[in-house]
């Protein structure tokens, strides 16, 4: 697979006439922030974002999605196999894919994330601007690159090269005046992004396998982790904005009519109370997970430690999105292990 | 399966609720009405049923004399369903329950008229026993609906205990700290699907708290993000769950 080189005057018309051809999804303004959506021409595309306020999980596992629709006694599975090209995708965006595509994939494959996710082209892009609370610099080792994206665009001086790593990149080739790029270009393109690894103003002070280790040992200190959650609200907003959590929740929905439905799933999110309440029988209940205190243990767990093994990584990317989110500001991972790791 | 028969009850409210049923329109209105008998609606008929299946009851309960009718639909209905903030929560009625001089303050010279007598704003839950709420103010049809629907198969209806800051981030909106302002969302139960943040304006918890609120937080929150006075924010969650608060033991609720 080549590399290729496009000046800056020939981008938007390689952008305008992708997005004409095939569904693109990349980012974009809203107000002050960034979210991915349609792009449906060059200038509703903004590489320059720092970060979006969701993670591009949600195009692949939509927020609400519709697993089956039924009629009387009829019913049909709902897939979702349109493909397509996810633009603009920073590099932690792409390791928390690659952490979903292994998490549907493994034990029961899931269909209706998997359809779409194969169907798609993922196209990576170098950070133009670093997120205040993002500390991607500092996790994980040199081997958890991103995995999961068929090509790579680094934007430089004059123009920007687009590093193909499968067919389905190579393909995009014939929407723009792309030429084979030269030795020098790719080589500035490396160096550009070796270089914003350093420009993270957060830093987790420990390895990721000393946080491991740490964090477990850590699980039975009570005070500490009801004094890291004393003003957590359950909200969840952490979850909701995190590019590796998975969990969802499935409900029924009838029509008016009465005979005809569809069947949802929900993200869902295990810093809310009600996320480890299970029924008992007879009207009775358990919350395996009663305290503020618990839950706030168990996603710090989740993400530095439980999977580490079966992801060769943390289940944390550095994005930064729970730390802004979080209206507290108790929930980023960075004040968090970092405290834990001075214990 | 014949259909159940449906009865609508109004107490201390603006009957805002009954209007957002109206609010389906008519086409989505007749076709409930191919699954549920109405067999008494104070609004729109004379008629009344000596057994109800399904009661809806709108409007909080407010006087003394509200709890033999209450007690009455209770007698007659197999289930009983609180709609609307003021018969879930006791609403935005409950606003006066820590102000003695509310007679005086809306009624004036005519405060001691025996007909505009009350006492504190209550849920319908503190006379009888209810069964399911649709909360919110007003309700949601759409959640009205669901809930309908589940009980129309057997089912029982599932209400999100989880906060506003669910829907609100699943709608990927901007926080409404973010852009300056406040927002009770996180203490706040979801089941709206955010509408008011995602409309620009601060989410006011007009569907009651979640199970276990962390107020002392909100309060922080609101004084260090909100920008409010120490006084503001103590207050700020008076408007709709005054009777849900801490403190609300203390006004008799």
């Amino acid at each position: 697979m080549n590399p290729y080189f496009i000046t800056a005057n020939d981008f938007d018309a390689f952008v305008t006439k992708m997005s004409k051809d095939k569904k693109v999804i990349g980012p974009k303004a809203k107000k002050q922030k960034f979210v991915f959506g349609e792009i449906k021409s060059a200038d509703h595309l903004r590489l320059d974002y720092d970060v979006t306020i969701l993670p591009p999980k949600k195009v692949f596992t939509p927020t609400c999605q519709t697993l089956v629709t039924f009629d009387g006694d009829k019913f049909e599975g709902n897939v979702d196999n349109d493909g397509v090209i996810l633009f603009g995708v920073h590099f932690y965006d792409i390791r928390g894919i690659d952490i979903t595509d292994l998490l549907f994939r493994e034990n029961n494959r899931d269909v209706n994330y998997l359809a779409k996710r194969e169907a798609s082209t993922i196209v990576g892009s170098n950070i133009q601007n670093v997120s205040k609370r993002s500390f991607w610099g500092s996790i994980g080792t040199s081997d958890s690159g991103p995995k999961g994206h068929d090509a790579f665009l680094t934007k430089m001086d004059g123009g920007y090269v687009l590093e193909c790593l499968t067919q389905k990149g190579e393909d995009l080739v014939k929407f723009g005046n792309w030429s084979k790029a030269s030795a020098a270009q790719v080589s500035e393109a490396e160096k550009i992004n070796k270089d914003v690894m350093d420009k993270c103003s957060q830093k987790l002070s420990h390895s990721s396998s000393e946080i491991a280790e740490k964090v477990r040992n850590s699980f039975d200190n009570q005070e500490l982790w009801s004094n890291l959650a004393e003003d957590c609200f359950s909200c969840g907003s952490c979850n909701t904005v995190c590019p590796t959590c998975y969990c969802f929740d499935v409900q029924d929905k009838w029509n008016l009519n009465q005979v005809s439905g569809m069947r949802n799933r929900y993200w869902d999110s295990c810093l809310t109370e009600d996320f480890a309440k299970v029924s008992l029988g007879a009207g009775s209940e358990e919350n395996f997970r009663e305290t503020r205190g618990e839950r706030f243990r168990h996603r710090i767990m989740r993400k530095a430690t439980y999977l580490n093994e079966k992801l060769g990584t943390p289940a944390c990317v550095g994005c930064g999105r729970c730390s802004a989110a979080c209206t507290a500001d108790i929930a980023d991972p960075v004040n968090v292990i970092n405290k834990i790791m001075e214990v | 399966m014949s259909k159940p028969k449906v009865a609508f009850f109004d107490f201390t409210c603006c009957e805002g609720c009954q209007i957002e049923l109206t609010n389906f329109g008519d086409t989505n209105f007749l076709e409930l009405l191919n699954h549920i008998d109405i067999v008494e609606f104070r609004e729109a008929m004379t008629e009344t049923s000596d057994h109800i299946d399904i009661a809806f009851i709108e409007g909080s309960f407010s006087r003394e004399e509200d709890r033999k009718r209450l007690e009455k639909i209770r007698e007659r209905a197999g289930v009983v369903i609180a709609y609307g903030a003021c018969a879930v929560t006791g609403g935005i009625n409950a606003l006066k329950n820590d102000r003695p001089d509310y007679k005086q303050c809306v009624y004036g010279k005519d405060a001691e008229m025996p007909h505009l007598d009350s006492q504190i704003a209550r849920p319908i839950s503190d006379a009888i026993k209810v069964d399911f709420e649709v909360s919110g103010c007003p309700m949601d049809k759409y959640e009205f609906l669901d809930i309908v629907s589940h009980l129309l198969h057997g089912k029982t209806p599932v209400v999100p205990n989880y906060p506003v800051c669910v829907e609100c981030k699943r709608n990927e909106q901007i926080c409404r700290f973010d852009e300056g302002d406040y927002c009770l969302g996180m203490i706040a139960k979801a089941g709206c699907g955010a509408k008011c943040p995602a409309d620009g304006i601060p989410c006011e918890a007009c569907r009651g708290f979640i199970d276990s609120p962390n107020e002392a937080a909100l309060k922080k929150v609101l004084m260090e993000r909100g920008n409010m006075s120490e006084k503001w924010a103590e207050k700020k969650t008076k408007m709709f769950t005054a009777n849900l608060r801490s403190d609300a033991k203390t006004l008799g609720v």
